[in-house]
C-alpha cells in the first residue's frame, strides 16, 4: 500500500508538472511553426477538461468513497459558474450590444436599472464568497433532510436529479433575471484581465491546474485520515457504523458539503475559460455524464475520476468532429462497454490486463494467489431491499 | 497502483495536432450545426442544404480567386446541442483549422455562445435562422429574418383580415419574449388596447410592461390548459393565435387545438418558427388554413426556385454524404438562407480577391452583394442583414404552403425595439 | 372530490333547466315570424349551375352567389363548398380554353389517379372518345381561396349547416353566427330554433341570439338579451357584454343588469376552469402512469435503473409511425456510413411496400399499432436484457451508467433510420375532436388515455397477481437466489419481467404518439418524470405507481392553474416531491421489509 501511495503521488507530481508548468510554457514561448507548439485552442480546451476534472472528483468523493451516488453535482458546478458569470456580466461594463451600463439581456427584457440582486455582483469577493455560500448552503439543507430522513441508494439519486432538474427549469426562467436560456456570454475582463487576451487564458489554465492539484491533494489526505477510514465503511456498510456508534449522517453531510463545494470551484473557474454559462449545464445528462468519468476513470480512486474526464472529453472534442454523425454511438458503446467489462474503469486496466495475461500465458510460478480475485476494496452495491 | 495517465495526455496532445494537413488549392469552410441532441431536428437539415451548395460550387469549378481557383473543402463539426461545446468548436474551427467562413448556429444561444470568438478571432458566421435582431456584430452576416421581416409583416396581414384580439404563444427564451414585445408595441401602436391581447403580462415595479404573452419551456408538451385559456379567449370572435413557440412543442400544441376544434376560420393560427421542415412531423390535414410568414415557401412558383428544387432533388437521389436522409425531404426558409449565404460569400470572395476577412467584409458591406436564391433577390446591407422578399402563406393539408401575399424586397430591421419606442412615443403613447 | 363534482353537477343541471321556461316567450314569437321550411326545395340542378358559377366568378356576385346558395339548404351545396374550402375543388382547363370546375373522385387507381366529376352535372369528365379523363393531385390546379373568400364561403356553410342533421356541425355554425355581430341572423336563428330538438344546440341558438340582440337599439330587448345570456353562462359574450357596459349611455337597469350578468359568467368561468383542471390533471396523470407503469416492473420490480426506457418508449410510438406508413404509401429508409470498403461507402437501406389503404381500414391502422408496439418494444427489451442487463442485476446503479449508453445508442441509431427531424403521425378521426359538458370540454384523445391507462393497470395487476407466471415474477424479483434454490429457472423470469415491462413502455409510445411528437429524444422528455413517479409511489408498488401518477398529474395542473404558468407549477411539483420524500422516504406505499439494506 505504502509503495504504491508513493508511486501514484510521484506520477501526479509528474502529470502536474507536465500540465501547470510544460504545456503552458510550450504555449508561450514556442513559436507557432514549431511543432512543440502548443496552441491557445489547445490550452482553453485543456483548461475546460481540468474544470470538468474537479466535477468528476467531487462526483468520486460521494460516490466511490462515501457510496453516495449524486446525480446533482453538475447544479452545485453550475450554481459557482453563475456566480462567476454575475461577476463578468458586471465587468463588461458599456461594452454589451446596447451600450448600456447593464447587462444586454436585462436591456431586452425592458429592464432600465440594474436589479437588486445584480448591485452587488461588481465585487469579485462578493462573487466569490457566494460561490462557496450558495452550493453549500443549498447542499447543507438538502443532505441535512436528505440524511436525516436516512435517503440512500437510488432514492439519494433520483432526488438529487430532482434537484438539479428543478434547479434547471428554474434557471430557465427569464423572470428569474438571470438570463433565460441564453444564460450569459460575451464576457470581456476578469478583475482587470482582458479575458481575449491569451496570457489571459493560459494564467487561467495555470490557476485551474493548481486549483485541482490541490483539491486532489486535500482530498487524498482526507482518505488517509480516520475520517477517510469512516467514510469507506459507510460505503460498504452503513449500518455497521451507525451501529458501532458514529453518526453517519453527520459524516455524510460533511461529504456532500465539500463535495458541492470542490464542483463550485470547477465552475467558478470554467465560466471565464469557456464564455458561456446557461441552464443547460444543470440539465440531468450533465450529472450523468460527470458519473460516466468517474465510471471509466475508475471509482474509489482519486486519480481515475481525472483520468476519465479527460478520457471521455477529449474523446467527445475528437468524435464530435471525425463522425458528426455516429460520435454519441461511440460514446454510448464506451459507457455500456466499460461497465461491462472494465468495471474497475482505465485506473483497474493494468491489473486486468494482468489477470488476462496470466490466464493466457501463465507465469511458471504465481507469487500472489490472490492477484486472481477482485480487489479487496471492490465495492459491493446490494440489490434493493425487498420483503423477505 | 498502474496508471496511463501521462500516456493519454500524450495521446490526446497528439489527436490535436494531426488536424493540421492542407490540401493543394481547396479552401477550407466551417460547418457548425447540432447533429445531436434537442436542436438535431432542425439543424440537420441545414447541414445537408450546405452540402448541396459546396457540391454545387465545386462541380461549377469551385471559387475563382484571381487566376485560381479554389475547391471547397468543408469541415463539419457537431455543436451537439451544447453550448459550452459550440464555443469550442468555433474556437477550433477558427484557431486550428483556420477556415475562411463558418456557416451555422440555429438558435440565438448558440450565436451568442460563439460571437466572442468569432470577434476575438475575427472570423466571419453566415446565420440563417430568423431570429429576434437587436444585435449588429462585424464578424456576423444575418441572412436570417429579422424581426420586421417576418413578425410584424404577419401581423399586418392578419389586422387587415380584421383580426382584433390577439393572443401571444411562445417558448420562454429570448426570440419569443424579444418577438412578443416588439409585437405588443406594434400592436399597442396600431391601435390594439391592451385588454384584446391576450396570454398575460408582467410588469416591472414602475408598471412599465416588460414581457407579453404565456411562455412554456422547451419541449414541453402539455398544452390542455393554455388551449382552454385559448379558446376561451377566442370565444367571443376575431381573435388570432401568435405562436411563437419553438420546434417541438409545436406538435402537441397544435394537436390539441385540433382536438379542442379551434379551426382556423374562428381563430388562425400564425406560426413564426414552423416552415415545410417542421409540417413534415405535423397533424396538417386538420391544420388547413393556419398561417406562416417566411422569406422563401417550397411553393414559390419563380424558375429559379423549380430549378433549385430540381436540382436538390436530383442531389439527393446521387449524393454519398453519410447521415443525408434521402427520404421525405423538405425545404424551407433557413435551408434557402443557408444556401443564399455561401453564394453571397462566394461572390463577395470573388469580387473581393482574396478570402481575407476583412476584404470580404468591405465588399459585403458595400451594398452591392447580391444574389437570385430561390426565395428572390437577396442584398446585403451594410449593416449585414438582409434585404429580401417576405411571403405569408396558408398551410395546405400536404405540409406546403400556399402563398396568399407577398412584400417585395423588404431591408432587415436591426434594433426593432428603439424603433418602435421612438414611435409609441411620437404617438404620445 | 366525488361528491364535490357530483353534487355541483346537479346543480348546474337543475340551474339549466330554467332555460327553456324563461324563454319560451321568444320561442313563440320565432314560431310566428319566420315559420317557412326553406332547405331541400331548390331543384338540384339550379344549385349545380350556381355553384360551378360561384367557383368562377369573383367579388360582389360571387358574394351574391354565396348568399343564394346559402339559403338553398342543400346538401351538395354543403359538400361542394366544403371541398373548396379543403382545396378539393380542381379547375380543369378544356380544349376551348374554357374554365370547368371538377372534383376529383375518391377512388383512385394504381398510379394515384382519380375520375373527375364536373359540379355542373355531376358527369364524369370525359376525352373526345367518350373515355373518362384521369387525374392525380398535382395534374390539375385547384380552384384558390383566400382568407377573406374562404370566410364567406364559411358564413354560407355555417348557414347551410343550420340544417346540418349532424348536431355538433349545428352547434358550431350557431356560435359562428353568434359572434358575427350581425343582426341579419338573428330571423334565421330563430326560424332554426324553433325546429331543433337537441338541447345544447337550443341553448347554443339561444345564446347566439341573445347575443345578436345586445346590439338591438330597444333598451328592453337589451336587458332581456343581458338576462338570457346571464341564464345561460354565456362565456363567449363576455367580451360583448363589457363593450357593452363601457357604453356611458345606458340605462341604470341595464348597467346593473350587465354587472350581474358579467360576475355570474365569471363565476360559471371558475366553475368551468375547476372542472377542466381537474380533468386535465387526471389525464396527464394517465399519461404518466402508462410512461412510469414500464419502469415501475423494470425499476420498481427487478432494480434495474433503466435509462433506456425512455428510448423504450420511442421505439413504441417509431413502430406506430412504421405501422401508418404500411398502411399508407409505405417504409422506406437508407443509410451511409462513413467508412468504406474498397473506397466504396458501407450503405444499406429498407424498403417495405405499403397496403395504400384508404377510409376506415387506413383510420384502423392505430388498432394494429397498439399491439405492435408492445411486441416491438418488448423484443428491444429482451434483446437489452440479453445483451447488457443480465449482467448486472448485482450492481444496480451501474445498471444506470450502462443503460444510459444504451439510450444514447438508440437515438442515434432513430436518428439514422428515421432522420433527425420529427415524424407525422397522423390520429385515427375517432380521436380527433371533443364533447363537451357544460362548457367543460373533454377531447377524446384525452379520454382515451385515461381508458386506455385503466385498462392496462388492470392487466398489469391481473398478470402479476392471478397468473402463474405473475407469481414466479414476483418470487423472483424478492429474492432471487431462494427462487432459483427453488427451482424457478430465473433467467427466463428475468427475460420475461424485463421485457413485459419494455413492451408497457412500448404501449405508452404508441400513446404519445396521438398526442405528442415522434423524434428521436422523445423518451427523454420523460424519463425523469417517470422515475419520479415510481419513487413517489414506492419502488415496487404498481398500486403506489397509480396514485402517485394521479396526484402529481393533478397537482401540476392546479398549480398551472393556480400561478398562471406552466413552469412554476411544475417546479413547485418538484420541490413538493423532494420535501415529501423526506417525510416518507420509501413513497406513498413503501414495502415493509425486516432486512437492513
Amino acid at each position: 500500500m505504502r509503495t504504491s501511495f508513493k508511486r501514484e503521488l510521484g506520477l501526479v507530481g509528474v502529470a502536474a508538472l507536465l500540465i501547470i508548468i510544460v504545456l503552458p510554457c510550450l504555449n508561450a514561448f514556442t513559436a507557432e511553426e514549431n511543432w512543440l507548439h502548443v496552441s491557445d485552442f489547445t490550452i482553453n480546451v485543456y483548461g475546460k477538461y481540468l474544470c470538468y476534472a474537479m466535477l468528476a472528483i467531487s462526483v468520486d468523493l460521494l460516490w466511490g468513497y462515501t457510496g453516495l451516488l449524486s446525480l446533482g453535482q453538475a447544479l452545485f458546478f453550475s450554481l459557482g459558474g453563475y456566480m462567476m458569470g454575475m461577476y463578468l456580466m458586471r465587468m463588461i461594463g458599456s461594452l454589451g450590444q446596447y451600450k448600456m451600463p447593464i447587462p444586454d439581456f436585462l436591456v431586452f427584457l425592458g429592464w432600465s436599472n440594474l436589479p437588486y440582486i445584480w448591485k452587488p455582483f461588481s465585487s469579485f469577493a462578493f462573487a466569490m464568497t457566494m460561490a462557496v455560500l450558495l452550493p453549500g448552503v443549498l447542499s447543507g439543507i438538502f443532505g441535512y433532510l436528505a440524511f436525516r430522513s436516512r435517503i440512500r441508494g437510488v432514492y439519494f439519486a433520483i432526488l438529487t436529479q430532482a434537484l438539479t432538474y428543478a434547479a434547471c427549469l428554474l434557471f430557465f426562467r427569464n423572470s428569474l433575471l438571470l438570463g433565460g436560456n441564453n444564460g450569459f456570454t460575451d464576457f470581456k475582463f476578469v478583475l482587470g484581465h482582458d479575458l481575449r487576451e491569451p496570457a489571459t487564458q493560459r494564467g487561467l489554465y495555470i490557476i485551474t491546474g493548481v486549483a485541482l492539484l490541490l483539491v486532489y491533494l486535500l482530498c487524498k489526505w482526507l482518505t488517509t485520515t480516520k475520517f477517510g477510514k469512516v467514510q469507506r465503511a459507510i460505503r460498504d456498510s452503513e449500518n455497521r457504523v451507525l451501529f458501532s456508534g458514529y453518526s453517519t449522517a453527520n459524516f455524510k453531510l460533511f461529504v456532500f458539503v465539500l463535495a458541492s463545494l470542490i464542483a463550485s470551484l470547477g465552475g467558478v473557474l470554467y465560466v471565464p475559460q469557456v464564455g458561456i454559462i446557461n441552464p443547460s449545464e444543470m440539465e440531468p445528462e450533465k450529472s450523468l455524464e460527470a458519473v460516466v468519468w468517474v465510471a471509466v476513470g475508475g471509482r474509489g480512486t482519486l486519480i481515475g475520476p481525472i483520468m476519465g474526464a479527460f478520457a471521455v472529453n477529449a474523446m467527445k472534442s475528437w468524435a464530435t468532429r471525425a463522425y458528426p454523425d455516429l460520435w454519441l454511438m461511440f460514446l454510448g458503446l464506451t459507457f455500456i462497454l466499460v461497465t461491462l467489462f472494465m468495471p474497475k474503469g482505465i485506473v483497474g486496466l493494468p491489473a486486468q490486463l494482468g489477470v488476462l495475461k496470466r490466464r493466457f500465458w501463465p507465469a511458471k510460478k504465481i507469487e500472489n494467489p490472490v492477484a486472481n480475485q477482485p480487489a479487496p476494496d471492490a465495492i459491493k452495491e446490494e440489490p434493493l431491499a425487498k420483503a423477505d | 497502483m498502474k496508471n496511463s495517465f501521462p500516456k493519454l495526455l500524450v495521446l490526446t496532445v497528439a489527436l490535436t495536432l494531426t488536424n493540421r494537413v492542407l490540401a493543394q488549392d481547396t479552401v477550407k469552410v466551417g460547418v457548425l450545426h447540432s447533429l445531436s441532441g434537442t436542436m438535431a431536428i432542425s439543424e440537420t437539415s441545414l447541414r445537408d442544404v450546405l452540402l448541396f451548395a459546396f457540391d454545387e460550387i465545386n462541380n461549377a469549378g469551385g471559387i475563382k480567386v484571381g487566376d485560381k481557383s479554389y475547391k471547397i473543402d468543408p469541415v463539419i463539426v457537431d455543436g451537439a446541442s451544447n453550448w459550452p461545446l459550440f464555443a469550442e468548436k468555433a474556437k477550433e474551427l477558427l484557431e486550428q483549422d483556420k477556415v475562411a467562413v463558418t456557416f451555422g448556429c440555429w438558435t440565438s444561444v448558440s450565436r451568442k455562445s460563439v460571437l466572442p470568438v468569432f470577434e476575438k478571432d475575427n472570423g466571419l458566421l453566415f446565420y440563417p435562422v430568423q431570429f429576434e435582431g437587436e444585435e449588429q456584430s462585424e464578424n456576423v452576416v444575418y441572412t436570417a429574418e429579422a424581426v420586421n421581416q417576418q413578425a410584424t409583416p404577419a401581423v399586418d396581414y392578419l389586422l387587415a383580415q380584421g383580426k382584433k384580439k390577439f393572443y401571444l404563444i411562445g417558448t420562454d427564451y429570448v426570440y419569443p419574449q424579444t418577438t412578443d414585445l416588439i409585437l405588443y408595441k406594434y400592436l399597442l401602436l396600431h391601435g390594439v388596447p391592451e385588454a384584446n391581447i391576450g396570454g398575460g403580462f408582467r410588469k416591472d415595479d414602475s408598471g412599465k410592461v416588460i414581457s407579453a404573452g404565456k411562455y412554456v419551456p422547451f419541449g414541453y408538451t402539455d398544452f390542455q390548459q393554455i388551449v382552454a385559456d385559448i379558446k376561451q379567449f377566442a370565444a367571443s370572435g376575431d381573435a388570432c393565435v401568435i405562436n411563437t413557440i419553438n420546434g417541438d412543442s409545436n406538435v402537441p400544441f397544435f394537436k390539441e387545438i385540433v382536438a379542442a376544434g379551434l379551426t382556423p376560420s374562428d381563430c388562425p393560427v400564425v406560426s413564426f418558427s414552423l416552415a415545410e421542415d417542421e409540417l413534415r412531423s405535423m397533424p396538417t390535414k386538420d391544420m388547413v388554413g393556419e398561417l406562416g410568414c417566411w422569406t422563401y415557401f417550397m411553393s414559390l412558383k419563380t424558375p429559379e426556385n423549380k430549378d433549385f428544387l430540381k436540382r436538390w432533388n436530383g442531389w439527393l437521389t446521387t449524393e454519398d454524404h453519410p447521415g443525408v436522409v434521402k427520404e421525405k425531404r423538405a425545404v424551407d426558409s433557413p435551408m434557402v438562407l443557408s444556401y443564399d449565404g455561401v453564394y453571397l460569400w462566394k461572390e463577395a470572395v470573388e469580387k473581393a480577391g482574396t478570402f481575407d476577412v476583412d476584404a470580404v467584409r468591405k465588399v459585403l458591406d458595400s451594398g452591392d452583394i447580391s444574389f437570385e436564391g430561390p426565395g428572390g433577390k437577396i442584398t446585403v446591407q451594410p449593416s449585414q442583414y438582409t434585404t429580401k422578399n417576405v411571403y405569408i402563406g396558408e398551410t395546405r393539408a400536404n405540409g406546403q404552403f400556399k402563398i396568399i401575399k407577398s412584400f417585395d424586397q423588404v431591408p432587415g430591421e436591426p434594433w426593432m425595439l428603439k424603433k418602435l419606442d421612438a414611435d409609441l412615443a411620437a404617438q404620445g403613447k | 372530490m366525488g361528491w364535490s363534482f357530483g353534487s355541483t353537477l346537479l346543480f348546474k343541471v337543475m340551474k339549466s333547466a330554467f332555460k327553456p321556461f324563461c324563454y319560451c316567450l321568444l320561442m313563440l314569437c320565432c314560431l310566428r315570424t319566420n315559420a317557412a321550411p326553406a332547405p331541400e326545395t331548390a331543384s338540384t340542378n339550379v344549385v349545380r349551375q350556381e355553384l360551378a358559377q360561384v367557383i368562377l366568378s369573383t367579388g360582389t356576385e360571387q358574394q351574391k352567389l354565396l348568399n343564394e346558395l346559402a339559403d338553398s339548404g342543400s346538401k351538395l351545396a354543403n359538400d361542394v363548398l366544403t371541398a373548396w374550402t379543403m382545396e378539393e375543388v380542381y379547375l380543369y382547363v378544356a380544349s376551348d380554353g374554357s374554365k370547368v370546375p371538377v372534383l376529383l373522385e375518391d377512388q383512385q387507381d394504381a398510379d394515384g389517379k382519380a375520375r373527375a366529376i364536373r359540379i355542373i352535372d355531376g358527369q364524369f369528365l370525359k376525352d373526345a372518345d367518350g373515355k373518362d379523363l384521369r387525374f392525380g393531385d398535382s395534374d390539375l390546379n385547384t380552384a384558390d381561396t383566400d382568407m377573406r373568400l374562404r370566410s364567406s364561403i364559411q358564413q354560407a356553410l355555417d348557414t347551410l349547416a343550420l340544417s346540418n342533421p349532424d348536431p355538433d356541425a349545428r352547434f358550431s355554425a350557431v356560435n359562428k353566427l353568434g359572434n358575427s355581430q350581425k343582426e341579419i341572423y338573428i330571423p334565421i336563428l330563430q326560424s332554426r330554433l324553433a325546429r331543433e330538438k337537441i338541447s345544447y344546440v337550443k341553448k347554443a341558438i339561444n345564446e347566439a341570439i341573445a347575443s345578436l340582440q345586445l346590439n338591438d337599439t330597444n333598451p328592453a330587448v337589451q336587458i332581456a338579451a343581458v338576462q338570457q345570456l346571464a341564464a345561460l353562462n354565456s362565456m363567449g359574450s363576455l367580451d360583448n357584454l363589457n363593450q357593452l357596459a363601457a357604453n356611458a349611455s345606458n340605462s341604470p337597469q341595464l348597467a346593473k343588469e350587465i354587472k350581474r350578468t358579467v360576475s355570474s359568467i365569471n363565476e360559471h368561468i371558475g366553475w368551468v376552469n375547476f372542472f377542466g383542471t381537474i380533468f386535465h390533471g387526471i389525464s396527464l396523470g394517465s399519461i404518466l402512469l402508462v410512461v412510469a407503469l414500464g419502469l415501475a416492473i423494470t425499476f420498481g420490480l427487478m432494480g434495474i435503473i433503466n435509462m433506456a426506457h425512455g428510448e423504450m418508449i420511442a421505439v413504441g410510438a417509431y413502430t406506430s409511425y412504421v405501422v401508418q406508413n404500411i398502411f399508407g404509401t409505405g417504409f422506406a429508409f437508407h443509410i451511409t456510413l462513413p467508412f468504406s470498403i474498397f473506397s466504396k461507402p458501407i450503405a444499406f437501406g429498407l424498403i417495405l411496400p405499403g397496403l395504400n389503404a384508404t377510409g376506415w381500414f387506413y383510420q384502423s391502422y392505430f388498432l394494429f399499432a397498439i399491439p405492435l408496439s408492445f411486441i416491438m418494444a418488448a423484443l428491444a427489451g429482451l434483446v437489452l436484457e440479453r445483451a447488457v442487463i443480465q449482467f448486472l442485476y448485482r450492481r444496480p446503479l451501474e445498471s444506470l451508467l450502462a443503460t444510459w449508453g444504451v439510450s444514447l445508442v438508440m437515438q442515434q441509431m432513430f436518428r439514422m433510420v428515421f432522420g433527425a427531424n420529427n415524424v407525422q403521425v397522423n390520429s385515427p378521426n375517432w380521436l380527433l375532436g371533443h364533447f363537451t359538458i357544460d362548457d367543460v370540454s373533454f377531447g377524446y384523445n384525452r379520454v382515451f388515455v385515461i381508458g386506455f391507462a385503466i385498462l392496462i393497470v388492470i392487466g398489469t395487476w391481473l398478470l402479476l397477481s392471478k397468473t402463474p407466471l405473475g407469481l414466479l415474477i414476483r418470487a423472483v424479483m424478492q429474492n432471487r437466489s431462494m427462487a432459483s434454490c427453488m427451482g424457478v429457472r430465473t433467467t427466463r423470469v428475468n427475460m420475461m419481467t424485463f421485457a413485459f415491462g419494455s413492451g408497457l413502455a412500448g404501449l405508452a409510445g404508441a400513446f404519445l404518439s396521438q398526442i405528442g411528437n415522434v423524434g428521436p429524444s422523445l423518451g427523454q422528455g420523460y424519463i425523469v418524470d417517470s422515475f419520479m413517479t415510481v419513487v413517489v409511489g414506492g419502488v415496487g408498488s404498481i398500486i403506489g405507481t397509480v396514485c402517485s401518477a394521479l396526484s402529481i398529474g393533478t397537482g401540476d395542473q392546479v398549480l398551472q392553474q393556480l400561478t398562471g404558468s406552466p413552469v412554476t407549477g411544475k417546479i413547485v411539483v418538484l420541490v413538493c416531491i423532494i420535501l415529501f420524500l423526506q417525510w416518507k422516504p420509501g413513497g406513498l406505499f413503501a414495502i415493509r421489509s425486516r432486512s437492513l439494506d
